[in-house]
């Protein structure tokens, strides 16, 4: 039966060859756009260099103080105090890491600038995240306590500032006025990853100014690893009691909100949220509502397109009708039939992301942002077509079903 | 004859929905799309307000352990001499760290006579500033000397617009209804288009950074000479490497940072464009296919009408006016939506802006149904009575 209606929905597509291609270009355009935007979503959100544990992990990345009575707001990111005397006391974590978020120096090569963007680190930083050394090794924890000036350059770094040198271990790295001994350098990764990115790790230990202070704002952010994923709900926990112990020490502020938040957590904190909730459902309902919005225009578009069709080949719906085919054959017929056609402008779809995906690597417009279609977006491409064949299906066939077999007939 | 077309569409108002629902859906999102390009383009337009060439900008960090408020200031007025004295620096001014394109915000905000002026760039200034930046002053006077522990302020042309209108502005008394919150206008200057080319300067109020304020600002902005270059810049970052102690600092050109801001508007607009083109050419192709089926459907009507003697325009012409009539419908209902917008002022922009874009967008519809029904409507006059009729 299913091969029969795929004959017949073939020979459809070849006898009008105009409407199937403007029935296939709206599909696969639009699969294309969702598709490159889902593999740009899977990027921020999923696992990736040098962020691989990022599904057990919790990242802390602001500070805000609140006055409630007069509705003062002051947001930061975390102090070093905060981070070193009350989380890291927790005892779920299996690892901490503490680092700063990055800040830039210039330094002046033969009269060339570079830019660098420094960030200071702890050493359980680098057991954490995995960064990929082309070259010697992270600094350690007695490196840190010994105060050593010694540094970990980013590729991109090496080769503004070195230039094409093959070993660049031992050498000296100058920011602002300082000279720091390179020990290891890192491949370099896309600028997104907003609590890892940097082109000159450097212990904490060797900060510029007092980081000791006892306050709770500071230029500080944490990571906080759980052995398992399972964990992470209970390391919460732990993290949200042992924080609403933290006293203010500030008599202008009586509330701090220091959220220990999952990727996509803090991410829509940071679009939708607010201090207390992190904004999740909120986030979801604006992104579906847009999505759909942006499918109603080729929905309509198709379903249009459908029923002109269908409209045309009323008089086999009416032989068809007259030897006493049920209407839910039909139905069931034309909505296999819009299926394959959208699985078709699907495959063109696939192919089209392929190529979007390979020139906006190729372009570098986001330097190190590397876009992969992976099996998530496949299958998630795969969807909206199934959606989309229905959707666009439905409608037509009903309409189709309820033509009178006299009319269809005579209509010829 | 409106008439006529009006009954021939309503006799077809089932079929019709659909062509109608997807113009809507196309007309908002054309209305949206130039509502957009509106905005920005009337806003590029619009003068800078100031010269970002050859200006610089230097971030410090501030770890100087000088708690006392007069060392430190005799510390950073050392800095300011040493920096003066340099041939290349043709004018300094320190400022709080919201200096155009520094992706830096400070705002403030009062009621004056009942009207909400917030929110307002607050930005803190010294004698100097408008002398690095070359903002030009429109009425009453820059800061000077006298303006010492004095409550003054200089306000920007929009601000000035909102409050005052064509009032002169200078020496009135603005701010909050707190005492210490009142502050004296001294002058008028252009507005700073400080968020880039595309965004308007919105209002702006210039503070002077009294003597307590170098514990808290930690920005330079320079006017260097045309003979600065790469070796002098390097030169300079260890001229302050030296005066700064203990600090990390950063110098940036303004012309990089106008770039990199301008680019932040225009990214996303190409991206939103393409993509609305896109959908456009999808809904222009599947009118084309509709109206092209439509008038086959429609073959036997059509050699009727020719047989009666209409001339083959004028059955081109009636089809391409239905179409027409159908778009007019739809572009109605839109602009009752798109309406609300200036009316309910929506996002804080301009009326202006919105009927611009509104006699854009329905101009646009009316040019791709237009060209969507040209061809099928020339199809339909090439109809020869003898043989349609025959079909029938």
């Amino acid at each position: 039966m299913l091969k029969n209606y795929f004959k017949i929905a073939i020979a459809v597509l070849k006898r009008r060859k105009f409407f199937t291609f403007i029935s296939l270009f709206g599909i696969s355009f639009t699969l294309t756009i969702l598709m490159v935007a889902t593999a740009f979503m899977d990027k921020m959100l999923s696992p990736s260099y040098p962020d691989y544990k990022r599904n057990r992990s919790l990242y802390i990345t602001s500070v805000a103080l609140v006055n409630s009575k007069e509705g003062w707001y002051n947001g930061s990111s975390a102090s070093f105090y905060l981070l070193d005397h009350y989380v890291s006391k927790l005892k779920i974590p299996e690892k901490i890491g503490i680092f700063t978020f990055s800040g830039k120096a210039n330094a002046y090569v033969n009269n060339k600038k570079v830019v660098m963007e420094y960030k200071y680190t702890d050493a359980a930083y680098w057991e954490i995240a995995e960064y990929q050394f082309l070259e010697g090794k992270p600094y350690t924890k007695q490196q840190i306590d010994n105060m050593e000036r010694v540094a970990v350059i980013s590729e991109s770094n090496k080769r503004n500032y070195f230039g094409d040198i093959k070993s660049v271990l031992g050498k000296y790295i100058e920011a602002d006025n300082v000279s720091y001994r390179v020990i290891g350098v890192v491949r370099d990764l896309p600028r997104s990853m907003r609590n890892f990115y940097g082109d000159l790790y450097l212990p904490y230990s060797i900060i510029k100014g007092n980081y000791k202070d006892v306050g709770l704002q500071g230029g500080f952010g944490a990571v906080l690893l759980a052995k398992s994923e399972a964990d992470v709900p209970k390391m919460k926990a732990e993290y949200q009691q042992m924080i609403s112990k933290v006293p203010t020490n500030n008599k202008d502020y009586d509330k701090i909100y220091v959220n220990a938040d999952t990727m996509l957590e803090s991410m829509s904190r940071k679009l939708f949220g607010n201090e207390d909730s992190a904004g999740i459902s909120k986030m979801i309902a604006i992104v579906s509502l847009f999505i759909l919005l942006f499918l109603l225009l080729p929905t309509i578009n198709l379903v249009n397109i459908n029923i002109t069709r269908i409209m045309e080949r009323s008089s086999e719906i009416g032989v068809r009708k007259a030897f006493g085919a049920s209407s839910r054959t039909l139905v069931y017929q034309f909505i296999v039939e819009n299926v394959i056609l959208t699985l078709l402008g699907g495959v063109i779809g696939v192919f089209l992301s392929i190529v979007c995906i390979f020139l906006f690597n190729q372009s570098n417009i986001l330097p190190n942002l590397d876009l992969s279609l992976n099996f998530t977006v496949l299958l998630f491409g795969l969807l909206i077509c199934l959606f989309f064949g229905l959707l666009s299906g439905v409608y037509p066939a009903w309409r189709m079903s309820r033509l009178n077999v006299v009319n269809a007939l005579k209509a010829q | 004859m409106f008439k006529h077309l009006f009954k021939l569409s309503w006799n077809k108002r089932k079929q019709n929905f659909l062509f109608l629902s997807e113009i809507l859906v196309s007309f908002m999102v054309i209305f949206a799309v130039f509502s957009l390009l509106t905005f920005y383009y009337l806003n590029y337009t619009l003068p800078k307000g100031f010269e970002s060439e050859r200006v610089w900008s230097i971030a410090y960090s501030r770890n100087v352990k000088i708690n006392d408020n007069d060392s430190l200031r005799m510390y950073y007025e050392n800095i300011r001499r040493t920096l003066k004295a340099v041939p290349e620096i043709e004018e300094l001014s320190f400022s709080s760290s919201n200096f155009p394109y520094s992706n830096s915000h400070s705002t403030t905000g009062f009621t004056y006579k009942g009207k909400e002026m917030s929110p307002i760039n607050n930005y803190s200034v010294e004698d100097d500033y408008n002398k690095v930046l070359g903002i030009k002053l429109l009425e009453g006077r820059w800061f000077n000397k006298e303006d010492l522990n004095q409550k003054s302020v200089v306000i920007n042309q929009t601000l000035k617009q909102a409050m005052f209108g064509d009032e002169p502005a200078a020496g009135k008394i603005v701010g909050a209804d707190k005492e210490e919150d009142k502050w004296k206008v001294i002058g008028v200057v252009a507005d700073v288009k400080a968020e880039g080319d595309f965004w308007p300067a919105g209002k702006s109020f210039y503070k002077r950074l009294d003597t307590g304020s170098f514990k808290w600002v930690g920005d330079i902005l320079l006017k260097v000479s045309p003979k600065a270059d790469a070796a002098f810049e390097s030169r300079l970052n260890k001229l302050l490497a030296r005066m700064i102690q203990n600090s990390n600092t950063e110098i940036r050109h303004m012309e990089d940072t106008r770039e990199s801001k301008n680019s932040d508007t225009i990214i996303p607009m190409i991206i939103c464009i393409t993509i609305a083109g896109f959908l456009i050419i999808n809904v222009a192709l599947g009118l084309f296919g509709v109206l092209w089926y439509n008038i086959n459907q429609r073959r036997g009507e059509i050699g009727l009408r020719r047989a009666i003697g209409a001339t083959g325009s004028s059955v081109s012409f009636q089809l391409v006016s239905e179409s027409l009539m159908l778009a007019t419908l739809s572009i109605i209902v839109g602009s009752f939506f798109a309406l609300q917008f200036p009316l309910l002022n929506v996002f804080n922009v301009a009326a202006s802006v919105y009927i611009i874009a509104l006699l854009l967008s329905i101009a646009f519809i009316y040019l791709l149904v237009i060209l969507c029904s040209l061809y099928p409507g020339k199809q339909a006059a090439a109809i020869r009575p003898a043989i349609a009729l025959h079909e029938e």
